[in-house]
Formats: C-alpha cells, structure tokens, sequence
C-alpha cells in the first residue's frame, strides 16, 4: 500500500468512526454531502465558454442564455441535495448469509414529504453495485442491495451510501451510513465435498468392542429402507400388512444401527487448513441436513448433539460461523 | 392515432432518443438559413437516420461510419469556409458534429457531450439572430435539453416525459431570478480579445463603397436599421429626415469609396459647421452593423452622448466611433436642421472633390462643357438648377429595376439607359456636376423613416437607404442637393415608398385589409423595439445608471461586483435562515425530549433515540435514586403532556416544560 493510499484509508476509517452506527438514519444538512460530478465540471467549462462568447461577440442573448443555464444549474444543486435530505433510511435486520454467496440487504427509504424523490442510489459503500429506486411521494421504497459477505463470523453490516445525481447529473449527493446491525456470516460451503463419514458407534471408542460381539441381536423393527439385507424383512409382518392392503415392509432393526450415529468432526475431514476444515463440515452439514440424518458437530472444543431440524441446523452453522 | 400508440408503445431508450433527436432539431432548424447546404442535408440525414435505428432498435453504426462521416464534415467545413477556426467554420462545425455525435449514444459521457455541444449551437444561433422568435426557439430548446437531461437522470422505469419536463421547468423558472439578477449586474466588459472580424457578416446595411450600375435589381430590404425617438414627439419635416452615413468622395469610374478617416493630413479641414435655428433632440437605438459609424440627422455639433465608445467627428460631418459598433447601441444627439458646413473658399481640400478618372464618362463631360458655356448657368445654384431641370423633364425615370450598367455609368445613365435609382442618380449628377468644375460629393445614408403608431418610434429601414449629393458654392459651402427628388419627387418626403411586387401571402392579407397588415405589423416591430431597448440593448452605461438609481454616486463597474457579491451574501443568509426555520418545524415535543436525552448522555445515562420519557425516567431512579427525583417527575410530566387522556395539555404546559428543564436539578454523571 502506498503511503497517499495508506493516509486516505486512516482518514475514511476516521470519518467513518465519527458515525454513530445506527440501524436508521435520516438525512440532514449535517450528513449529505454534496460535490460537483465530472459532468459537473464540464457544465462550468461550456458555462465559461458561452460566457466568453458572449462577451467577445457581445451578445446580450448569449448572456442570457449563459445566466439561464447557470440559474438551472444552482437550482438542479438545490433539487439534487433535497433529493437525498429529509429522506428516512432503516436497515432490515440483515439474515445470516454464506460467505462469498450473492446476498442482498434490505433499506426501506421513507420520504416524507409531497413529491417524489427519483433516482436514488444504495450501495455498499465502494462495492460500485448501485440499485436504484424512486420513492414515492409520502411513501416508502425497498431496496435490495447486492452484497457479497467476506469471511465467516460475526460482522458488522459494511457501511451503506446513498446517492443521486437527479436532476442534471453535475452534482453527485450521498450520505455515508453506518448501520448497527450485526450479520452472521457461515463459512463458505465446499463446492464438491467428499461422502459423509461413516457413523460412528454410540458411546465412542469404549462401546466399539461390545458392538461387535452383539451383531446378529434384533431390538425391533423400523420400517424398510433400500438396500436392506433379505433376511433382515420381517415377511410374517409383511404377508400380514399385504393382506391388510399395505405394500410396507418392516426390517429387523440391529441394534449395531441403532447404535451407530453420524458425528460430524473437523479431525475427520483429512484437511489441515481450519477454513477449509470448517468449509467441509458447512457442506456436511447441509447435506445431513438434505438427508434428514441425525447428525451432530464436534468442532474444536465445540459438541453439538446429534439431532436434526432447521434449528439445529442453524445451531451447527452458527457453530461453525463463530469458532 | 395510431402514430400516438406507436410513440407511446414505445421503449423507453427509443422514445428518449426521438425526443432528444427533435430537440437537436429544433436547435438547428433555425440556422438553416445561414448554414451551407451540405451542412443541413447532412444533419438532416443523420437525425432521420438515427430515429430510424432508435425505432427498429437496430445497433448504432461502427466506429470506421463515424469517422467517415467526420471526415465528410471536416473537409466539406474547410471547402466551404477555407478554414476550420473562425465563426462561420466553428458554427458549421459544432453542428455537424451535434449531429455525428448522437450515433454514438452508449456511455453517460457520449449523451453529456450532446447537451455541451447542444448549449453551443443554441448560442451560435444567436450570431445571426438575436429577434424575439430565435430568443423563444432557444429558450424552447433549452428546456427540451434540459428535459431530456433530468429524464436521463430517472433511472428506475419509463417515467413520462412530462415529469422530467415538469422538473425542467420548475429549475428554468426558479433558475429566471438568477438570470435576471445576473443579467443585470454581471458587468458588460468589451470583448476581451479583438472582435472577430466576421462577427458582422452577412448584414446589410451603408457600406462604406457605393460601386455603380452593379445590382440588376435592388431587393427592399424591410430590416431595421435603427429607431429614432424624437424628444416630445416632435419629428422634424420630413424633407429634413436626412441621417447621414459615409461621404463617398473618391470615384474611380465605377465605384465610389470614402476617404480613409485622417489619412491625409494635409486634407484635413475642420467641418466648419455653422448652425442656426433650434435643435432637435433625439435618441438613436442603432442595429448592429460593425461598421464604426453614427447615424445622426443632418447636422450634429455635438458629440453624440455613447458610453463605452470613443467618438470623433469628421470634416463630413459624421460621426464615427474608435471600433465597429458590434452590438446594438443607443445614444443621444442633438442636431440642427438648418446649417451650414464646409470652407468658405476653395482650398485644397475643396478641390479634391473634383476629382475624375481620366477618360471616362466623355458625353458626359461633353454635357458639363454645354452647360457651362451656356451663360445662364454662370453661377452654381444656377448650374445645379439646370441639371435638375434636365432630370425631371429629360424623361428620366426612377426605377428599381434598372439593370446591369456598362463602364461609363454617368454616360449610360445620362444618354441610353435613362434610368435608375438613388445611387445612379447621385453619382451621374456629382460627375456631372465635377465634370463642370463644381467640387460636388455623394453623401449616402438614410433618407425619411416612418413612425410606428404604437411605440411612438421613429423607424429607419434598410429600404429607406439613399445617396444625395452635395455641391460646394463659394462662400456657402457644402449644399445638400438631392437629384433623385427631381426624378421621383415620391421617393423623397412622402410616405409613398416604391414597393416591391409584394409576396403571395402578404398580398391576400394586404387585400383583405392593408391597415390591418399595418397595424400587426407595428404592434409586432413595437414589440421587437421593446425587446431591443430592454434586452438587447442593455449596456454598461445602463447598468450604470442602474446603478446611479439605486444610490451609488459614482458607479464603476467594481460597484457592480460589490452588488452582486452583496446580494450572494443576502442569498446564503437567508438560506441558512430557512434552513433554521424549516429545523425549527420538527415537533416541538420531539425535540424537547432529544434535548432531555443528550443532557441525560451528558450524566452518563446513553439511552437510543426511541426511547421513551418513562424508560428514561426508569433509568435514572436505577441510576441516581432519589437525587433524580425532580428529574424523573419531570420526565413523566413529559411523557402525560404528549400522551394522557384528558387534553389539558397544551401547548402553554410545553412551555412550562421547557422552562421547569431549565431549573431542575440535573444530576452529574
């Protein structure tokens, strides 16, 4: 970084920590900013030429012409900052997102007064992905604006900007606005993670032993999943449902499956970059989740029991998202 | 309708561009007149052709079109003008351009260009016009631009026109007191580089050479020359109406020239002008014709009253300022009617006006040695009286018409052709009249005027241009003599003006009603006088006498700096002043309770600005106890004011609020 970036970057984080976040804010005099656009700057160059046109040709029509064009100018100045005070922006409480997936946040602008407020932009402040809207007269807009989220965590939403150039593009307005709202970011889930990893027996380490030697005892039946063994179908109970109109057939649990249970661990990835760790198990975890398996999350010195549903779901991604 | 449908069917880029191709348009039709024929077929097959591209939103033509195009443009400019700088070239050349430039419509830039390039061509509309109509054109077009440019600034939707037109609008009418205001006390400064020398081109007007026999057919041209606003109304005979432009003294066979001013030294004779009677005062609105002269009536002792100019007399009797007059002026003079000029004997200077090219015109100088010798013509009244007297019954004739002369001009116009109009007759008359030795000079400049029942001003036209003669007599002096009145005593004192065969359309309304055409007609030029004296025609020394008005005892331009700095301060003060009231408009409760909130911020209590006097009032029991007593009760007295049932309070208990946050203990964080 060279040192002119390196002062700027000091004087934006300063400007930006004189800012109270806050999840609304509403523009005054003391927070829109207002400076001439390029355009801007070329509109006074073809006013200077006009003018001296008119003085060297003396041309009184010329003046008024040039003064016209100038008094459209300072009241399109006037237009442009109106545009953006007395405007009400508020934050929707942002979701959680994935890191690096296209999400968007949600402005609701309140306008309150009696004629509408066109071309007003919302970005995250130096993304460049504008979307803009018009508010209505008395009414409210939403905005969705693009973001991308960067690493997994707990983040502060970035700080937004409004701006417009309505009406004549010469001047350029905008506020700096930072929200209060926290966002939780999980990590980004692997594009093409390997299979689950195989259950492992209830109880840990200790019960393995055990569980081999009680293979072949049957606690009681669930209901018939592919890929069960012949033997393991109870036919009596299925000649019975099939002559009570049913095609379900009943297996023989083993306790073996019972006591078997899908742990998702770090140390069973195989990787050893932690991101890339917590980016297989995200993926793991969406996929238990698809499957509608019992899973649970061992993350460093994290235990999630295993369990499913979308709240556990959540419960292991925040998990991930924070440790 | 079915067009209508189409139109507003319409894609949103399609229809912006239409609209913005008619504007441009709309910029350009007026110049036509002034711009070279390939110029205008050019914009003109652009324009047509980028709607149709717009319309069947079919892409733009390529980079190699465009070039091609501007290299048509740029050597088409320089055949036409012989060069690329100058007015005429730059005027040419921004509009083309204007026109190239819409075939590339993709980036903000390209449309920003457009309208830079559409503000310029808007101006040089007014190098050849500045009348009301051009004026109402561009103001219409400025709005179009103006327009399109906040339509280009609505991104969301297809919003109509009509709003972005709306808003255009409301900034133009907003934006006319800046104008005015800087109309009026932006200081007029001359040019700050030399006038550019064909800032006049294409104006007609007095030149300062009359070249004889060459124009088949002289047009009427009804323009205006200048305005003549006689003191108390009182307009001198009409047989006096003599306004004097250059004196044309040197003839070389075929084209009479004035002398340079004070090119020769040892010519110069003071005018020697002797007046008597009482004078006519008047003020002279002059159109611009960039040439250095005063119109004045004959004869102006006194320097002419023209701020900004440095105005010097000549042995003519002319008035002439140190530059072209480039602008439309108005100045005050006063002139004596019966006079006197020139030296009382021949000097060097008298003879010089006797002067003719060897050789030419010999029936003529045969004709001058005839009447010389006859002995009735001894003296030069007499000898003047004799031609006249030869004019009219010689079966001379005044025409418009009289076609193109050979060499000899006066020989032509003497013994074959026999007829012609002023100039004709004025230069075969002065060599006839050098050709029997008496020191004669055509005099050109505008003869009788009429005057517009509206406004009450006196109207000089183009039309009412005319060349007299004047004869030297020893101890006289110059005699005004003017030939043409002999031959056709109308053109000379009545208001009888020999017309052109008027145009198709003027003849039926003339038929209909010639007083009506009359009268619209001097409401209309009364209208444009207007225009004239107050837009137009607003100078320096008009802002000095603004100025003066306003109690400024002796204004200079710095003055007009200091007011209009003086009213930007007045301006931003009473914005900051709005602004205070218009913060003063947020609900006097609201802001009372954020008063209490960052005094309560200040002892240490951070409370968000949602909440309410109740949580407020919780916070500092848990935090002060007792201590914050008077305070707590105030906060519910607050929060009873904006929210209890029974409507006692009002606004009287607000202030009482307000006061009672005043004396309570605060206490300290």
């Amino acid at each position: 970084m060279n040192p002119a970036a390196a002062v700027r970057a000091r004087i934006d984080g300063w400007f930006l920590s004189r800012r109270a976040p806050s999840d609304q804010l509403e523009l005054t005099q003391r927070n829109v900013y207002i400076v001439p656009t390029r355009a801007g700057w070329a509109l006074g160059l073809t006013l200077a030429v006009l003018l001296v046109a008119s003085i060297n040709y003396q041309l009184n029509l010329g003046y008024l012409l040039t003064f016209l064009l100038a008094g459209c100018v300072a009241v399109g100045m006037h237009v442009c900052h109106g545009t953006l005070r007395g405007l009400a922006l508020n934050l929707v409480s942002p979701g959680a997102h994935f890191a690096g997936a296209a999400a968007v946040f949600r402005v609701v602008l309140h306008n309150g007064r009696g004629s509408v407020r066109y071309g007003i932009g919302l970005a995250v402040r130096g993304s460049g992905q504008w979307s803009w809207s018009d508010v209505p007269a008395g009414g409210t807009a939403t905005v969705e604006v693009a973001f991308k989220p960067p690493q997994r965590g707990l983040h502060a939403v970035p700080p937004l900007t409004a701006e417009t150039r309505f009406p004549l593009g010469t001047f350029r307005v905008w506020c700096v606005w930072r929200p209060a709202a926290k966002m939780l970011v999980y990590p980004a889930p692997e594009q093409h993670p390997p299979p689950l990893p195989p259950g492992e027996p209830r109880g840990g380490a200790a019960a393995q032993a055990s569980s081999a030697q009680s293979a072949g005892e049957y606690d009681g039946v669930r209901p018939y999943r592919r890929g069960d063994a012949m033997k393991l179908v109870v036919w009596k109970k299925a000649a019975r449902a099939q002559a009570a109109g049913s095609d379900d057939l009943v297996s023989r649990d083993a306790a073996q499956a019972q006591r078997h249970e899908l742990w998702l661990d770090d140390r069973s990835t195989g990787l050893a970059d932690v991101e890339a760790r917590l980016s297989r198990l995200c993926a793991w975890v969406l996929m238990a989740d698809r499957l509608a398996l019992d899973y649970g999350l061992r993350v460093g010195t994290r235990f999630l029991a295993p369990s499913q549903g979308e709240a556990h779901k959540r419960a292991c991604l925040e998990a991930l998202a924070l440790c | 309708m079915q067009l209508t449908t189409q139109l507003t069917s319409l894609p949103r880029e399609a229809r912006d561009t239409l609209f913005l191709l008619g504007v441009i348009a709309l910029i350009v039709l007026p110049q036509i007149g002034n711009l070279p024929f390939w110029c205008t077929s050019l914009v003109a097959v652009v324009l047509l052709w980028r709607g149709t591209l717009a319309v069947q939103a079919r892409p733009l033509p390529n980079r190699w079109w465009r070039g091609a195009l501007l290299l048509v443009a740029l050597v088409g400019t320089y055949v036409t003008h012989r060069t690329l700088l100058g007015r005429d070239a730059g005027v040419t050349l921004v509009v083309v351009l204007l026109a190239l430039k819409t075939l590339e419509l993709r980036a903000r830039r390209d449309a920003f260009v457009i309208f830079f390039l559409g503000f310029f061509a808007m101006l040089t509309n007014f190098f050849y016009s500045q009348s009301l109509p051009t004026a109402f054109a561009m103001l219409l077009a400025l709005l179009g631009l103006l327009t399109a440019l906040v339509n280009a600034h609505m991104p969301v939707g297809r919003p109509p026109l009509v709003q972005a037109a709306r808003t255009a609008g409301g900034m133009a009418l907003l934006g006319a007191p800046i104008m005015v205001l800087l109309f009026v006390l932006f200081p007029r400064m001359a040019p700050l580089w030399g006038t550019p020398n064909d800032a006049m081109t294409g104006r007609s007007g007095l030149s300062a050479t009359m070249r004889v026999g060459a124009i088949a057919q002289l047009a009427l041209d009804d323009g205006i020359a200048a305005r003549v606003k006689f003191d108390d109304d009182v307009v001198p005979d009409r047989q006096v109406l003599y306004f004097r432009g250059p004196v044309l003294s040197q003839f070389d066979g075929r084209e009479w020239t004035a002398p340079p001013p004070f090119s020769r030294a040892s010519a110069f004779t003071p005018a020697n002008l002797r007046v008597s009677g009482t004078p006519v005062r008047y003020a002279v609105t002059l159109e611009p014709s960039n040439r250095p002269w005063l119109l004045t009536l004959d004869a102006a002792p006194v320097k002419p009253d023209l701020p900004g100019y440095e105005l010097f007399g000549t042995p003519e009797l002319q008035w002439l300022a140190s530059r072209p007059i480039g602008d439309l002026v108005r100045y005050r003079a006063e002139s004596y009617t019966q006079y006197q000029s020139g030296p009382l004997r021949r000097t060097g200077a008298v003879q010089l006006n006797l002067d003719l090219p060897r050789g030419s015109n010999p029936r003529t100088v045969a004709l001058a040695a005839q009447l010389r010798s006859d002995p009735a013509n001894a003296t030069t009244p007499a000898l003047v009286q004799a031609v006249l007297q030869r004019l009219r019954t010689g079966g001379y004739t005044y025409t418009l018409d009289p076609g193109v002369y050979g060499d000899d001009t006066a020989d032509v116009f003497w013994f074959e052709r026999k007829e012609g109009f002023c100039e004709h007759i004025a230069s075969a008359f002065v060599v006839l009249m050098r050709a029997a030795g008496v020191p004669a000079r055509i005099v050109t400049g505008y003869q009788g005027g009429e005057r517009n029942d509206v406004d009450g001003y006196w109207t000089l036209r183009n039309s009412d241009a005319h060349a007299w003669a004047e004869v030297w007599q020893e101890g006289v002096g110059w005699v005004r003599v003017d030939p043409t009145g002999s031959v056709a005593p109308g053109r000379v004192g009545t208001f009888n003006r020999l017309a052109p065969t008027p145009g198709v359309f003027a003849g039926a309304f003339g038929a209909m009603s010639p007083t009506l055409v009359q009268n619209m007609r001097a409401a209309w030029e009364a209208l444009n006088n207007g225009w004239n004296q107050w837009v137009l025609n607003y100078t320096q020394s008009k802002q000095l006498d603004l100025l003066k008005n306003l109690g400024f005892d002796s204004p200079s331009l710095a003055d007009l700096g200091l007011v209009l700095l003086w009213l930007l301060v007045a301006t931003s003060l009473a914005g900051a002043a709005w602004t205070l009231w218009e913060r003063s408009r947020t609900d006097p409760w609201l802001r009372l309770l954020a008063q209490a909130r960052k005094r309560l911020q200040k002892a240490g209590i951070a409370l968000p600005p949602t909440a309410p006097p109740r949580q407020m009032a919780e916070q500092v029991r848990a935090r002060f106890g007792d201590a914050g007593k008077p305070l707590q009760d105030w906060l519910l007295q607050l929060e009873a004011q904006r929210y209890a049932r029974e409507s006692a309070a009002s606004a009287k208990g607000l202030a009482s609020l307000r006061s009672a946050m005043r004396r309570i203990p605060w206490p300290q964080g």
